[in-house]
């Protein structure tokens, strides 16, 4: 098993659309597109960036706000392999694809129009329903929100360890930090950790700040075979290893959430992620964390042995995750203050960092990136390198 | 109020009896005779043993506070904030999510002992809620 996703494929194309337009479009009453429109423009712009036709693609993976064969239909394409997939699994499945012999130039699209279609990821109507149970049996209650989970995560993790509010808030300063620096990014207002103290409880302990954005949008990226990238891409970005390990037991009764915070999956996907890329933490140069709520960056640093368990605040406040620190994370702001495409974003904030010439927020000398996520109990992990 | 903004309560085959016994103030949980474990949320099998054979079984009610949190929104009618919701695990081993009331708070701690009790819900069904239980 070991080393069975290195170096299979690489990225050649990156694209997106213009969050930072949008948002204020959005917020003007404007719908400047749906889903499959902002994954369009992410496609085309993937291409260009790509070098490549459209009939090179053979392979299409639609993320899960789109349906494949509508997708498909508007780009044109008539692969020969296709899926639907969240962005982490795309980039999984694409590489298995292209390792089995399925497809060799693979396009992921994703386009979501969650804020003008004013998705409820909270409250009565919640998406999710009875099918996977999560949050939504918990509403008898009172519960129905994501972040309240990451919220009596938290809330736990801060009796055991004696913490407070201000261990929490570094991640949310230090991601606006890059988020200044990002012209991409949607929220570029610094703000202070007294800023973030102040700000409003929304499920306490969390704030306002720990929240991610919630904004349209869409991201695509072109994978391609390793061997046809490196002779006719021209910089390509290798994708050196995945890690995978899923948490399905008790999930409704949260105990790998409350009790375990997921660690025992995450120490799983880092063995695996790191076995098949031949490195170890001190290889990353810098660190993309699905965050939907600022926790999940101190459980990743626990889980995928950056530090002790417990100790994520002190390791934070020790070598720094923002502008100018030993291991920045989510150099873009994240979906906290860049631009809430649910993982996506990060994959491409990932390339571009390695690709180098960032200005400003390029990582120096920055050849290893891992990307992780903790999604509905799948701890997942991506090593991208040059 | 209109139907949509009730609070979701899911009602499948293996929901309802928890719900009729919750009704009776009385919650019973599935348990499996092969592993003689407790399960939450009903379903289909034992996750331990597969077993699809099981009883409904009166709950004793007492459990422990695993985590909080306070709703500073009002994301439910029924549910204006501030509004204390809690994460406990039972004494048979499950971990329900249930709320008490926001006036606890200032005593609320890690593995403080609670029991249940029964309240009726704004939305017009009986609910199993918590507060401390001073018996321990």
């Amino acid at each position: 098993m070991g080393k069975s996703t290195a170096s299979i494929a690489a990225v050649v194309g990156v694209g997106h659309t213009d969050w930072v337009d949008d948002y204020k479009r959005v917020r003007n009453g404007e719908k400047p597109h749906d889903s499959n429109g902002y994954a369009t423009l992410a496609f085309n712009r993937a291409l260009q960036d790509a070098g490549i036709t459209r009939d090179e693609v053979d392979g299409l993976i639609v993320g899960p706000t789109t349906a494949y064969e509508r997708m498909g239909e508007i780009l044109n394409i008539n692969p020969r392999w296709g899926g639907q997939a969240d962005a982490v699994q795309a980039v999984l499945q694409a590489v298995l694809a292209i390792k089995s012999g399925m497809a060799e130039v693979i396009a992921l699209v994703y386009g979501n129009d969650q804020r003008s279609a004013a998705v409820q990821y909270g409250g009565p109507e919640a998406m999710g329903g009875g099918a996977f149970l999560s949050y939504v049996y918990h509403s008898p209650w009172g519960l129905t929100s994501q972040g309240a989970l990451y919220a009596l995560m938290y809330q736990r993790y801060k009796e055991l360890n004696g913490l407070d509010d201000s261990t929490l808030g570094q991640v949310a300063v230090a991601q606006r930090q890059w988020a200044t620096l990002n012209p991409n990014a949607i929220m570029r207002k610094p703000i202070t950790m007294e800023d973030y103290l102040a700000s409003a409880y929304i499920a306490e302990p969390l704030h306002l700040y720990d929240y991610c954005l919630i904004n349209d949008g869409g991201v695509a990226l072109i994978i391609m075979e390793a061997e046809r990238a490196k002779k006719v891409a021209e910089n390509p970005v290798y994708i050196r290893g995945i890690g995978r390990s899923d948490l399905n037991s008790k999930a409704t009764s949260l105990g790998p959430r409350l009790l375990d915070f997921y660690l025992p999956a995450q120490r799983k996907a880092a063995e695996q992620v790191f076995n098949a890329a031949g490195m170890g933490p001190k290889d990353i140069d810098a660190l993309m964390v699905y965050d939907s709520f600022s926790p999940h960056i101190l459980f990743a640093l626990e889980g995928f042995g950056y530090c002790d368990v417990g100790g994520a605040g002190e390791f934070i406040a020790r070598n720094g995750i923002g502008v100018g620190g030993k291991l920045p994370i989510n150099t873009g702001g994240g979906h906290l203050s860049e631009s809430y495409m649910q993982g996506w974003n990060h994959q491409v904030e990932a390339v571009r960092q390695v690709r180098g010439g960032l200005g400003a927020r390029q990582v120096p000398n920055c050849r290893n990136v891992q990307y992780t996520s903790d999604v509905a109990g799948k701890a997942m992990s991506i090593i991208y390198g040059a | 109020m209109t139907e949509a903004a009730k609070t979701p309560r899911l009602f499948s085959p293996y929901d309802a009896p928890m719900w009729e016994s919750i009704n009776q103030d009385c919650m019973k949980l599935q348990w499996c005779p092969d592993s003689e474990l407790f399960r939450y949320p009903p379903g289909p099998a034992c996750p331990v043993s597969l077993s699809m054979e099981y009883e409904w079984r009166p709950i004793s009610g007492r459990g422990r506070i695993i985590s909080w949190t306070v709703f500073h929104r009002t994301y439910l009618p029924a549910y204006p904030a501030p509004h204390l919701v809690v994460a406990v695990q039972l004494e048979e081993g499950p971990i329900m999510v249930s709320n008490m009331d926001h006036g606890v708070l200032d005593r609320m701690r890690l593995d403080a002992p609670v029991r249940m009790i029964y309240i009726d819900h704004p939305d017009g069904y009986r609910l199993p809620s918590f507060v401390f239980d001073e018996t321990h």
